[in-house]
């Protein structure tokens, strides 16, 4: 009862480390280039100074109402896989239809006409005047299709020999979920889902249109009362880039971690 | 072990089989030969309740094969080792053992470990199945199948997917289960191991049984198709 997987050690890849070093560098010496042949001055301050508190919460806002949109979207896209899997004659023929064609009306929506439908006139006619809540399921109802799509594509990877076994040996579905399935998809869904991820909270912006407080309207906020444009759209570049770039290194590792 | 098959009619878009009787006692290794597209595969599946016949029914040792209980008696080896691929083969017997019999954890672990022994992969239960060869992944699937206690296994072409080397690996290690006492029936193009191992041979064609009798008929066929069939596979 030996014989452990041989496990390989692994080496530093001295050329990726060099390679990487070099283009960070590249890229301090173009903004230095840039920054020192600038036309005008760069006043950070009258944005930070007055507008910090509000831009902070913008960005706490971004984050949190991308954890909801993906959360919620996860939830839907899941309920969109489930119709479009389901066998059944009549309903299940009608559930399959709608999520064609939905998914395909979707792909061909701008998500600034799906914000303001939603938040303007669907929300309305079912009562819903808070353009918040709308305008958020609006970015969820929009994320959706790309979330079936995860799950279509994770699933279809667990063969139909296996669903064979789990019916010969009488797994539960439950037990088919929690045992087989799951494990062997959550590699192959997280990666793809991380991109989604990334996808709403670049989508988020889109939702100053309602004025909700979210990282880009409370720039546009800032830059409005002081006319720091520039200013005010590098440090929006930052901090996105602050949220977007650790989520898709956390994406690497778990791709790492978990690939079979 | 007793085969009942009763006026059995299979259709997926065309008819594959038609209107089946047949009845068999006392056999315990059964082999079904028979051309691709004979309807032999199907015939497998449908015995072991896998499928459902469009028409008929069939009953194993005097059990319909509908029945839910039926599926709890039985192993299914595939053409394919279907083994769940993210356990180890240890773990791809535990898990079955454990959460689907409710066996607790230990006697699980011993049970594994047993069959797998049995199928001389003492040395491999803590790999995945891919990191196994081939015929050795198809060896743990018959090990797995076999730790619920079966009284009968159906293998549909268990060797297809294998080379020569290992396709004699795993024959030969099927054979050495004999003494277990358990109903075999199987779907084979290996007819070495028919005439080895099958104690009644059922011959295919266009969806009927054609001719059926001890492995002594290999050697006689009397109709034309199963006469062909022997000259293309000698």
């Amino acid at each position: 009862m030996t014989n452990q997987p041989h496990i390989p050690k692994k080496s530093i890849n001295v050329p990726n480390i060099v390679s990487y070093s070099l283009v960070f560098v590249s890229i301090i010496l173009f903004i230095w280039f840039v920054a020192t042949r600038r036309t005008s001055d760069f006043k950070l301050y009258l944005i930070t100074d007055n507008y910090g508190e509000l831009i902070w919460n913008g960005f706490v806002n971004t984050i949190w109402i991308s954890i909801v949109a993906l959360l919620g979207s996860v939830i839907i896209g899941f309920i969109f896989y489930l119709f479009s899997i389901t066998k059944d004659k009549y309903v299940g023929a009608y559930l399959r239809a709608f999520t064609s064609v939905f998914t395909e009306i979707i792909y061909g929506t701008p998500l600034l006409v799906m914000v303001v439908i939603s938040a303007f006139v669907i929300g309305p006619a079912f009562g819903i005047f808070s353009r918040n809540i709308t305008g958020l399921l609006g970015l969820i109802i929009y994320i959706s299709p790309y979330m079936k799509n995860v799950f279509q594509a994770a699933f279809s990877s667990v063969g139909n020999d296996q669903y064979m076994a789990m019916d010969l040996f009488g797994f539960t579905p439950y037990q088919r979920y929690r045992y087989i399935i799951i494990p062997q998809v959550i590699r192959i869904l997280m990666p793809p889902m991380m991109n989604n991820f990334s996808l709403i909270i670049k989508g988020s912006a889109l939702l100053y249109v309602l004025s909700f407080n979210e990282l880009y309207y409370s720039i546009v906020i800032a830059q409005s009362k002081t006319f720091a444009f520039v200013e005010g759209y590098l440090l929006m570049w930052g901090l996105y880039l602050l949220i977007t770039i650790p989520l898709s290194q956390l994406t690497k590792l778990l791709e790492r971690k978990w690939s079979l | 072990m007793k085969i009942d098959i009763r006026n059995v009619t299979h259709n997926y878009d065309v008819e594959v089989l038609h209107d089946l009787t047949f009845k068999l006692e006392e056999y315990k290794s059964v082999a079904i030969i028979g051309i691709s597209g004979s309807g032999k595969s199907t015939l497998l599946r449908l015995m072991s309740g896998l499928e459902t016949p469009t028409k008929g029914d069939i009953y194993i040792d005097e059990q319909h094969v509908l029945e839910p209980d039926y599926k709890k008696h039985i192993g299914f080896i595939f053409q394919h080792h279907n083994l769940f691929p993210h356990l180890s083969l240890e773990e791809n017997i535990t898990l079955v053992l454990e959460k689907t019999r409710g066996i607790d954890p230990a006697t699980a672990k011993e049970t594994a470990y047993k069959y797998l022994s049995l199928l001389h992969l003492e040395d491999q239960v803590y790999k995945k199945p891919k990191n196994v060869s081939g015929g050795q992944a198809q060896r743990a699937s018959i090990a797995r199948a076999l730790s619920v206690d079966p009284s009968t296994i159906f293998m549909d072409e268990p060797t297809a997917s294998l080379d020569p080397i290992l396709t004699f690996e795993v024959l030969s290690a099927v054979q050495e289960l004999r003494g277990l006492g358990k109903n075999f029936v199987f779907v084979t193009h290996v007819l070495s191991f028919v005439r080895d191992f099958a104690d009644y041979v059922i011959f295919m064609h266009d969806g009927k049984i054609t001719e059926h009798g001890t492995p002594d008929i290999l050697d006689h066929p009397k109709n034309q198709a199963f006469k062909d069939f022997m000259m293309k596979v000698k």
